[in-house]
This record gives structure tokens, sequence and C-alpha cells, in this order.
């Protein structure tokens, strides 16, 4: 009787011993058979510089994530779809990074070539392998003791091009940083942070140059977008959000107020490679609740700008809030779509602003198309034909307090809305709360709040409502609607796999159907999700990650 | 200048690099003593203008609490009880959250001025009060029969707020006004819920959290609840008090003697107790 071989017949153990030898073999550079290193799991990803051509076309390699909002068109959108509604269901935690920091984070990951770029609090950079979470490197960046900050310690994103990353540093310094092993390479100063300055948020690369903003709305600032030399660190040229004097525009600040008008640009900004437009939205003027000590309409606060990025000059301007007194920042997201408008195609930009007012906007000339509520709203009777509120009277702020929708944080806020190429629908998250808003008399003191007043929330919290909204572009209607509890200051990020991602303020995080709003799956992260998801394919794995709490999570399906 | 630390060293250094991972370690003030020196009135003022400035932002104009930072008009912290531990939390501020200290920015005055104002919100300075609190103890076991829904030291039922330090929180005015005005003021921890499972019971009870997709509830037979929403075919958020008014039932020098005895009740105050 022949004994039976058990185990693996010697056929396949030979086969078996040749892909053991080839794994090796490729893992140590040996052999670069076409695919070989792509499905071995012994291979490493590798980072490739990214180009300009890379960011001009990263819709084309939708595996990475190659700027803070995907995209220079800032939807947020990923190109993948190998998570769906079909298999949502089934999504399951790969793997989490626990920050150093416990401030809670709101960073968007960068991805490139399964190397994955987190910013932390105060103003840290990690590289993690984005297949398994664990770390290439950190750059810890040295900051000043006694910063002045109102609100959030905290950072939002990096920028990319070549083999350097480009941060903002809350003592208002831009560096750059080696993508391959966190050297420095070099340090900007871009404002005295002693003043009230800082930065937070994620620069971004245009052509030569990295264009980034500034934060101090609070401090009595005169806000500015800058951009820099990715070469050198070299200033290329400033963009003051306040015109001086003799300048168009300064008019619009009564006295001297415009010195100390804030205007802050500490988001990230978009830009339109065809018109070769980059679109920043500015803050508050300051002081943020007292109007009467700056009477006018305040240019160019709580506005887009259109400025050219080789010179920096403003092509145009939209304000959204003329004469804001109610601290209704328009540092948010300007996504970019090209999609139909009145049954033609055209060039917009699409813009759930603070102000609870959602605008649709022509990307060419600023030209208004359409505005309307897509939050609670107390304060205007609507928008005139060019775009301006009609203010209903007894709306501002008072010495007893006066109630209004929005509240202090608007409709929205910084948190990232998301556009769908797919379904053709802004996705917003909204608030509908109030905020009774008060008037005071402050004197301004360099480096110190300056405020004139401030806010209390009338109600109970819970008696308010924040909802994933899908408005549609071309009729500012609200499609369809999913409210959370308690609340969310979460983006949102929109796939092709048809999936809308978001958070709330008590950990969850869930997808939902784009085009319906239907609840697919959610789970308890713990801790609130105070940042916007993102989604990336490493080994031709899709993950969708998300910062809840002070711990990065990847999620994907399972093996 | 930048600290580059290679990997390996990080693994080998990361305990004692813990605290320069988040930046230098900002060194602490500590108060010169127990009591604060500034407690005048021109004090409180200056304190109030100075909160406006450097606290409102998060802790609301008025201190009960703003968008981002919890109320602190209650009279009673989380973080601090005496005035010194309450100077020390607004110099230095609270490790690994949110609250930052001004210590940096700030005079000791400004901060002991900042204190003087937080304390003459919530129930303020220490006032005598007419009413005898022994009396108000029978009221409060007898006629009111408080003990149903409220806890002291432990003693009573769970569907109230624990009073054992309510004297700390809540002025005499404010205690008659709780008593006979109980709906004025129902903070959403206090809020009911009647919920329907489908094929299944009605559960009723306090609404002691809820979120987007489950709901907990403490039922009228003390059971802890939770609840799918998708289970559920209705849902009802009751926010009228569930206390009666005792205008009624009580007459006024039973309400003053019964005053008398919630104020006396400060308990030991270092908040060990649910809120």
């Amino acid at each position: 009787m022949t004994t039976r071989p058990t185990g693996i017949p010697p056929t396949r153990s030979v086969a078996l011993a040749m892909i053991v030898a080839l794994a090796g073999a490729s893992a140590a550079g040996m052999i670069t058979a076409p695919g070989a290193a792509a499905q071995s799991a012994a291979a490493s990803p590798s980072f490739r510089p990214v180009t300009n051509d890379r960011l001009l076309a990263a819709d084309a390699e939708p595996r990475n994530w190659l700027m803070y909002s995907g995209n220079y068109y800032s939807q947020r959108y990923s190109g993948l779809d190998q998570i769906n509604g079909v298999n949502a269901g089934q999504l399951e935690m790969k793997w989490a990074y626990q920050l150093r920091a416990l401030d809670r984070a709101e960073t968007t990951p960068v991805v490139v070539d399964g190397v994955m770029y987190v910013t932390e609090s105060p103003s840290n950079v990690t590289a993690l392998d984005a297949r398994t979470g664990s770390q290439y490197w950190r750059y810890v960046h040295d900051l000043p003791e006694d910063l002045n900050l109102c609100c959030g310690r905290n950072n939002r994103g990096v920028a990319v091009l070549g083999d350097r990353l480009f941060m903002s540093t809350l003592d208002a310094h831009l560096v750059a940083i080696d993508a391959k092993t966190g050297n420095l390479i070099w340090d900007a100063e871009v404002a005295d942070e002693k003043e009230g300055y800082s930065k937070t948020g994620a620069p971004l690369v245009v052509g030569d140059k990295v264009v980034t903003g500034i934060a101090g709305g609070e401090y009595g600032i005169r806000g500015f977008v800058d951009a820099y030399y990715v070469d050198s660190g070299k200033r290329a040229w400033r963009l003051y959000t306040i015109p001086g004097p003799g300048e168009p525009g300064n008019e619009t600040w009564a006295d001297d107020s415009w010195r100390t008008g804030g205007s802050p640009t500490w988001m990230t900004g978009s830009y339109d490679p065809e018109l070769d437009l980059v679109y920043w939205g500015t803050g508050n003027p300051g002081p943020d609740w007292n109007g009467d000590v700056r009477m006018g309409d305040n240019l160019y606060s709580d506005a887009v700008l259109a400025i050219d990025p080789d010179t920096g000059e403003l092509r145009w301007y939209f304000q959204f809030t003329p004469h804001d007194v109610h601290d209704w920042d328009a540092t948010q997201i300007p996504i970019l779509a090209d999609t139909e408008f009145d049954g033609q195609p055209r060039k917009l930009m699409l813009w759930p602003n603070r102000n609870a007012f959602f605008y649709v906007l022509d990307r060419e000339t600023g030209e208004f198309l359409l505005g309307k509520p897509y939050a609670k709203q107390t304060w205007a009777e609507g928008l005139d034909d060019k775009g301006r509120p009609i203010r209903i009277p007894g709306t501002f702020p008072s010495v007893e307090g006066t109630t209004v929708s929005p509240p202090i944080s608007g409709g929205s806020n910084w948190w990232s809305p998301s556009y769908s190429p797919r379904t053709d629908l802004v996705y917003v998250m909204a608030y509908d709360g109030e905020t009774t808003y008060y008037i005071r008399d402050d004197e301004y003191v360099a480096g110190e709040q300056y405020t004139g007043g401030g806010g209390e929330t009338p109600q109970p919290v819970d008696r308010y409502v924040s909802a994933v909204r899908a408005i549609s572009p071309q009729t500012g209607d609200v499609v369809w609607e999913y409210p959370v509890q308690p609340r969310s200051t979460a983006g949102v990020l929109s796939t092709a796999g048809d999936l809308v991602f978001s958070g709330t303020v008590d950990g969850h995080f869930f997808a939902l159907d784009a085009a319906t709003g239907a609840e697919l799956w959610n789970v308890n992260l713990g801790a609130r999700v105070h940042a916007a998801p993102m989604s990336y394919m490493v080994d031709g794995r899709q993950y969708v990650a998300i910062a809840a709490g002070n711990v990065l999570f990847t999620f994907g399906l399972r093996d | 200048m930048s600290k580059h630390q290679p990997f390996a060293v990080l693994t080998v250094l990361s305990g004692l690099f813990a605290a320069a991972g988040t930046g230098p370690a900002v060194p602490s003030v500590l108060a010169q003593g127990p009591d604060n020196p500034y407690a005048t009135q021109q004090d409180v003022e200056s304190g109030q203008r100075l909160f406006a400035r450097h606290c409102s932002r998060c802790h609301g104009l008025n201190a009960g609490g703003g968008e981002r930072g919890p109320d602190i008009s209650t009279g009673e912290f989380q973080h601090a009880s005496s005035d010194a531990g309450l100077f020390n939390v607004i110099s230095n501020g609270i490790a690994d959250t949110e609250m930052r200290g001004i210590y940096r920015t700030r005079s000791d005055q400004s901060v002991w001025q900042i204190v003087a104002w937080l304390r003459s919100l919530g129930a303020g300075a220490r006032v005598a009060v007419a009413g005898d609190p022994a009396a108000g103890g029978a009221v409060y076991s007898g006629k009111g029969d408080c003990s149903r829904c409220h806890m002291i030291a432990g003693a009573g039922g769970r569907h109230g707020p624990d009073l054992t330090t309510i004297g700390n929180r809540r002025s005499p005015e404010q205690l008659r006004s709780d008593l006979v005005d109980p709906d004025a003021r129902v903070q959403p921890q206090w809020w009911r819920v009647r919920a329907t499972v489908r094929d299944g019971p009605v559960v009723e009870g306090l609404r002691m959290n809820e979120g987007t997709y489950s709901i907990r509830i403490l039922d009228g037979a003390d059971n802890l609840w939770s609840l799918a929403k998708r289970d559920l075919v209705a849902s009802e958020r009751i926010e009228a008090s569930s206390m009666p008014s005792y205008a009624d039932a009580l007459t006024d020098s039973e309400i003053l003697d019964l005053v008398a005895f919630l104020y006396n009740l400060t308990g030991s105050a270092n908040g060990g107790g649910a809120r």
C-alpha cells in the first residue's frame, strides 16, 4: 500500500517555494516583474515625488489623497468605489493610530503612494505606513510656551509637492519638511504670534508656490493671504484682506478701524487651473460683535477672494455678510464644480456659508447666481439679486442680548462639505441653532482678544438639531437630510461608491447612501468626530480614514 | 528649529519625551494663599469684564456654557472647590483639555478678580435664612415626600437631582423657586422620555443619554434600559418637570422651613457624586 502524502503535494510545494523566493527577491529589489511588486505581500509602498501634474490630475489617482480637500476643486470626493452601498454594512476597523497629543484632532491625512501624513496638535506631523498604521518618522515643531490662541490648539493638515511637505504652525510660521525623513528644510515666519497671529489650516500648493492663510480674527489683526516659494521659503506675495488707505475698499471701514479689522484666512482655499484663479475665504471683521466702531461694509471680511496665484492680485471678490456683527466667518472651503445651471454648463462655486445661506456663484466672474437658506436663520429676509442680504431689523447684538439664528458657530463652519459629481449634490453638516448675542465696549490691546461682546446659548443644546443636508446646486433646495444627535462638528466625504460619510459629537461615524440619505452603517468611536473623512487605497484595498478624539481610525472591507 | 526623533530612539525614550511630544511643558503657578484677596464688589465687576474678554468665547458671556466650554455659573466646579483651586485652574488651564490658562498674560490680581466674579454667580455668598431647618427636615420626609425622588447621602430615590450638596449650588431664593415653580428650570439631564418598542413594551423614565442610534432610560422601577432607535415606533420627549409644584401643597412657613433645610445641605464639597 502506498502511503498517501500528507500536507502539501510535492508539485505544489515547489510552486510555493518559487513564490516565496520571488517575493523575497522582489522585496530585495532584484526582480521587477510587472505586477510582482504590487501583488506581493512583502513589497513596500513607495513614495514617488508629487509633481505639479499629479496635483492637477489628482482625480486620476483616486488611491491617493494628495491635498487637504482631495483635489483643487475641494470637492472632498473619492473616486474609489470598492466600498459601496452593497458592502458598506460590513466595514470593519483596520488599524488605529493614537495621536501623541490628547487634543481633539481636526486633521485630514494626506496619502501618497502608501505613505500617510498626519498632523497633530500642536504643530507636529507623523508619516505613517497607510497599510498598517506604523510610523516612518515624526516631526516635532518647537513652539513658544505662551502662545495667544483664541480657539483650537491644532493643525488640520499638510500640503505636498515633490518630496516636501508644507505645514502651518501655531506660532504663525510655515515650514517645509522632507517627506521621506521629517527633516526640516526651511522655516518661514509668516507673522508675529505675539500680536495674536496664528496658523492652523493646511496650505495649498499652486505651481511653484505654497499659498497659505492666517488666523487671529479675535485679536484685531489685519488679515492676509500669503504665497511662499516652495524652493526657498521666501515670500512671493501677500494680499491683505483689508485694503489700506487709498486702496479701494478702505472706505468701507470707518476711521482707523481697518487697522484692527481681523478678516483672517484660516482655512484652505481652492484652485481652478484653467482660469488660473486661487479662491480663498475670509473671516470675521473685528471686533466681532461690536460693529459700531467699524461702520461700513468692512471689505473684504466674510468674503471669497479670487486671486491671481502669480502676483497675488485680487481679480474679484464676493462678500457674503457685509458689516457682520455675528462672527460669521466665511473661512470655509470653496467648492468648485462644473455642472449645469439654468440648463447651461457653468463653472460654479458652491458655498454653504456660515451665515446659513447656500450660495451658487459663477467662479469666473464672481457673479451671484443663487442663494437660499440651508439651515435655520432669522437674520435676513433673503438675498437681493446681487446676493446682498436683506437684513431683518432688530437682529444686531444688544446690551441686554438678542437671540438670532444661526448661532455664533453658524449654519455650518470650517468642517468640510463635499460635492459628488455623480449625484451632483453638495453635502454639508448643517446646524439649526441660535445664540443670544451681546455687545460690549472693548479696547484694542495688541496680543489680546478684541471681540466687543459675546454670546450665550439660550436653550439647552439638546433642543437644537444638526443634520447632513444634501443640496441641489441648480435650485438650492435641500434634497434630503439626515439628522443626528446630540449634534455634529464633523466634515463630510462623498465617494464614487455613492456613499457619504460623516460623524457626530458623541463619537459616531456613519455611512449614508449618497442619493437618498439612507443609513447604511455606523460605529461608535468613543470621542467627538471633529475632522473630515478621506479615502485611499493601498495594495488594492480601499480604506476610509477619520480622526475621532485624538485617534485616527481606518476602516475597510473584511478580507 | 525642529526636533527630529528617529524611530528607534523614540521607542526607547518615548516615556521621557511624552511631555515634550506635545510641546514644551508649561510651568504651573500656584495661588499664594487659600483665600481670595480681591473680593470687593469692585473686584467682582472687574472680574466680569476680564471674564468677558478671556473666557466668554468658550464659556459664554454669562458663564452659562458656550460653544466649547461647560456651564461654570452654578457655583460648583468639576476641577476645583476652593478659591485657590479656581485660581490655579484659571492660571494654568486643565491639562490635556482645551482649557488653557491665562497666567502668562494676566496678573495675579486679574485672576483673583475672575474668581471673585465666578463666586458671585450661582448661589452667591452665603446668607442667613429665616426658617427652621429641623422643621424643614420633617417636611422633607413627611408632607413633601421628597425622598421618593431625591437622594441625600445615598438615601432616597433616583429620579431627581441628588440633594446632598444642594445648598452649595442654589441660593434660598433659587430653592424657593425650585419648589414652587419646578418647570422654570428643567435641565436636559432630567428630561423624561416615553419610548414604544415595536412589538414590545412602552418604556418611560429618565432620559439618561440619547444619541442618533440609541437611547438609555431609567424607568419608574429603576431599571436601566438601552433601546435601539430603529426598534422604536414612537419616542416622545417630556421636558416638563416631573416634580410637582409645592405652592399649594405646603404652607408658606413650611416652604420657608424646607428651604432652610435644603440650604443647609452643604455636605462634603469634593463633588464625588453624580451630577
